[in-house]
């Protein structure tokens, strides 16, 4: 079943066209990454769902209902920039976001001391926002994204900014909110991040989808043509290779993308007149590998921000 | 727009405000405040300077300098017996402030006088010896002529004006023009006040928004259109509750100040004698101010309300477009220019309320809240004239609101910089 379906979606601000004809199935109970270096149209495709800027044209399609004001509440959306309002308690804004979301006050309550018990800030209750701590904010900030129970869950580069505890308290959160079969939309310009958690990804560049679809299956036609290599001695030989893109390199390790059908075993031969093999393992290509050879590396905008 | 979100949006407004510590203070300070300002006003007013001027006269001809000493012992010195040369240093070695020298022909022609000063004392010093001389010379020139004591009694007439007004319904009521016309100017001072302090907090609470980036949650459950409307109705709510509690106090304290007052004088003045007594009657007169009419009241609250909409709905496009509080000051300009004009034109407007800069102006939609106030405390204003621009606001004001709406729409999720006018010109034409 499909959560969220975006048909020829097409946002411009101005001359620049942001989203470009963009198209794409969310299904429901998977986790949805939508990758591409900044600029690429995420944050506005991610906006244009949550019904916040409306679309030029195309259409958006969540749960059967066309995006609007009763599409909004059954999405909970963490944006790129988070906030809250500093001078309210912790109890109160949850309970304000709560109801905006349409939840009634009974309901909302029994939730935000759920959620608050769970994640150990109840003490926090009666705090006000802007004396907690950056790391307890973001706690209440998933809550606040979570508290009215939606089927569907956006974040918006959601790694960004976090601390490792409440990085790993995010993962779990969305492992969770997967296995009780919510659908999670999420967007980054960190590509190991997907290889991890999605289920299906959307490749963005420049405002166009460049490959959507299942995670598995993209890497799988792509075919094993990746070489990763470990070594001791020179890395001299790598320079010598024709026809191969060299993306991950250091001096003892490298990944290794075949191009145009030459042998791993003329890799192989070449490194061992030169250096001492730890292990040599031929696999499917990276995200980042995908992505690139896709899109063709001159045409990536903001490519150093990807391959940070 | 979905009135259940608006008025969750206006319920926080309201509440976080009204409980603030700033909303308290200002409730309790700002008449303590007015009453402060007017107490200078008025002590100022009232205030005989108390830098003495002492003007020197050489009165050659021995009649004008007595009757003048009379007048102003204070001022005037007779240093007739001086000559003009020493009189000239005493002036710079500022023993006296200046000098006057007075002979025949000042008196039997029209021969001007002539004061030598240091400068010091301003146009109010010359303004009193000139009425002075004045006097004192046609004093003299009537007594040389030998004008019978009931022509020199017509010269002293000084008849006085006293004025009742009669309404069209034939009611015949006493004057308070002079108490109406501070009345009318106090309240466009306060619409005045009130427009910048509730739109400010309108714009403050925008940029609020921005800058914590809570706003890009809230459009995700709430339409810009709700959250503005909210956040605006939430603030004019927090306004009319800051009024009523001001207003209520107000007539509170009129109420009981004059049997307080009268009951304090009656302890005072119990077993004194008759002056004392009479001193009583007297009091009462005082606190008997020409009572504020219902209408004024109603006609105040209605104008304060749409002024506040009118320009509040244009704080709030000036939030959303900047994106700290020290960038407002520029975009401040457009809007707060019209309320500036509003309120200079109010001190003609509050002199002569009738003239046709007086009409016109207060039936145009800017200055109408402040100016069409003034007017209706002061005159009888027709109430063609009311509604006509009550109508004219309402109109303005469903313009700003929807140029309004449609840069706050774009503005509030534009971090990081200040729009400038092509910016917001774009958004106009973009949403």
């Amino acid at each position: 079943m499909i959560s969220i379906q975006v048909k020829n979606l097409s946002k411009s601000f101005g001359k620049t066209k942001a989203v470009n004809d963009v198209s794409f199935d969310v299904y429901k109970g998977r986790i949805f990454g939508l990758l591409g270096p900044n600029g690429a149209g995420k944050t506005t495709t991610i906006r244009m769902i949550n019904h916040i800027i409306p679309q030029d044209t195309g259409e958006i399609i969540i749960n059967g209902l066309q995006v609007g004001p009763r599409t909004q509440k059954m999405i909970g959306y963490m944006p790129e920039e988070r906030g809250l309002y500093k001078k309210m308690k912790v109890g109160e804004q949850l309970m304000y976001l709560a109801q905006l979301k349409g939840l009634n006050k009974t309901d909302a309550k029994k939730k935000i001391v759920y959620w608050l018990r769970r994640f150990d800030a109840y003490d926090w209750h009666s705090k006000v926002v802007g004396e907690l701590s950056k790391g307890m904010s973001q706690k209440i900030q998933f809550i606040a994204t979570i508290v009215h129970d939606p089927d569907i869950y956006i974040f918006d580069e959601p790694f960004s900014g976090l601390d490792p505890i409440n990085s790993e308290l995010l993962k779990q959160i969305i492992i969770e909110l997967r296995q009780n079969g919510k659908t999670i939309l999420f967007s980054t310009h960190r590509m190991e991040q997907v290889e991890q958690m999605c289920d299906d990804i959307c490749l963005f560049n420049n405002g166009k989808v460049v490959i959507t679809g299942n995670l598995r299956k993209i890497k799988k036609d792509f075919g094993k043509n990746t070489v990763l290599i470990e070594f001791d001695g020179d890395p001299g030989f790598l320079d010598e290779l024709d026809d191969v893109r060299i993306n991950n390199r250091s001096t003892n390790f490298a990944e290794i993308r075949i191009l145009n059908g030459l042998d791993h075993q003329t890799i192989l031969k070449k490194a061992m007149d030169k250096t001492e093999i730890n292990k040599f393992q031929l696999v499917e290509p990276s995200l980042n590998e995908i992505f690139i050879s896709t899109v063709g590396e001159d045409n990536i905008k903001n490519k150093e921000a990807l391959l940070s | 727009m979905n009135w259940k979100q608006v008025l969750l949006v206006l319920k926080r407004e309201y509440i976080t405000r009204v409980r603030s510590k700033g909303f308290i203070w200002a409730t309790i300070l700002v008449p303590v405040g007015f009453v402060a300002f007017f107490g200078v006003m008025v002590f100022v007013t009232v205030w005989e300077s108390d830098v003495r001027f002492e003007i020197g006269i050489k009165d050659e001809t021995g009649a004008i300098v007595q009757p003048l000493i009379e007048l102003n012992p204070a001022r005037y010195l007779d240093h007739s017996a001086l000559e003009t040369d020493s009189l000239r240093t005493m002036v710079q070695q500022d023993a006296i402030t200046g000098f006057i020298v007075i002979d025949e022909e000042n008196i039997a022609d029209d021969k001007n006088l002539e004061l030598i000063y240091s400068g010091s004392g301003g146009m109010q010093l010359l303004t009193s010896i000139r009425s002075d001389i004045r006097e004192v010379i046609r004093q003299e020139r009537l007594r040389r002529a030998e004008v019978p004591q009931e022509i020199q009694n017509i010269y002293e007439t000084s008849i006085s004006l006293d004025s009742r007004r009669l309404t069209r319904a034939g009611e015949e009521t006493d004057d308070d023009t002079v108490f109406l016309s501070i009345v009318g100017m106090i309240l466009g001072i306060i619409i005045f006040a009130a427009i910048f302090s509730y739109g400010g907090y309108v714009t403050r609470g925008v940029i609020e928004e921005k800058t914590n980036r809570i706003v890009e949650v809230i459009t995700s459950s709430v339409k810009p259109i709700e959250l503005l409307t909210g956040k605006m109705a939430g603030v004019g709510a927090l306004a009319i509750t800051q009024f009523g509690i001001w207003i209520i106090t107000f007539f509170g304290l009129t109420t009981i100040a004059g049997p307080v007052a009268t009951m304090l004088m009656d302890q005072q003045t119990a077993g004194l004698g008759p002056e004392a007594e009479a001193a009583q009657a007297e009091l009462p007169m005082l606190l008997d101010l020409p009572s504020l009419e219902l209408n004024l009241i109603i006609y105040f609250v209605i104008f304060f309300i749409l002024g506040y909409l009118l320009y509040s709905s244009l704080f709030a496009a000036i939030g959303a477009a900047s994106d700290s509080d020290t960038d407002v000051q520029q975009l401040m300009l457009p809007i707060g220019s019209p309320i500036f004009i509003a309120y200079i034109i109010m001190f003609h407007t509050w002199q002569s309320p009738d003239s046709l800069l007086s009409v016109i102006s207060s039936m145009v939609p800017f200055f109408s809240p402040i100016l069409m106030v003034t007017r209706i405390a002061i005159t009888e204003v027709p109430f063609w004239q009311i509604s006509l621009s009550i109508i004219l606001i309402f109109l303005t004001f469903a313009g700003t609101m929807w140029l309004s709406a449609k840069i706050y729409k774009v503005g509030i999720l534009n971090y990081g910089s200040t729009a400038s006018y092509k910016d917001l010109l774009r958004w106009v034409r973009q949403s």
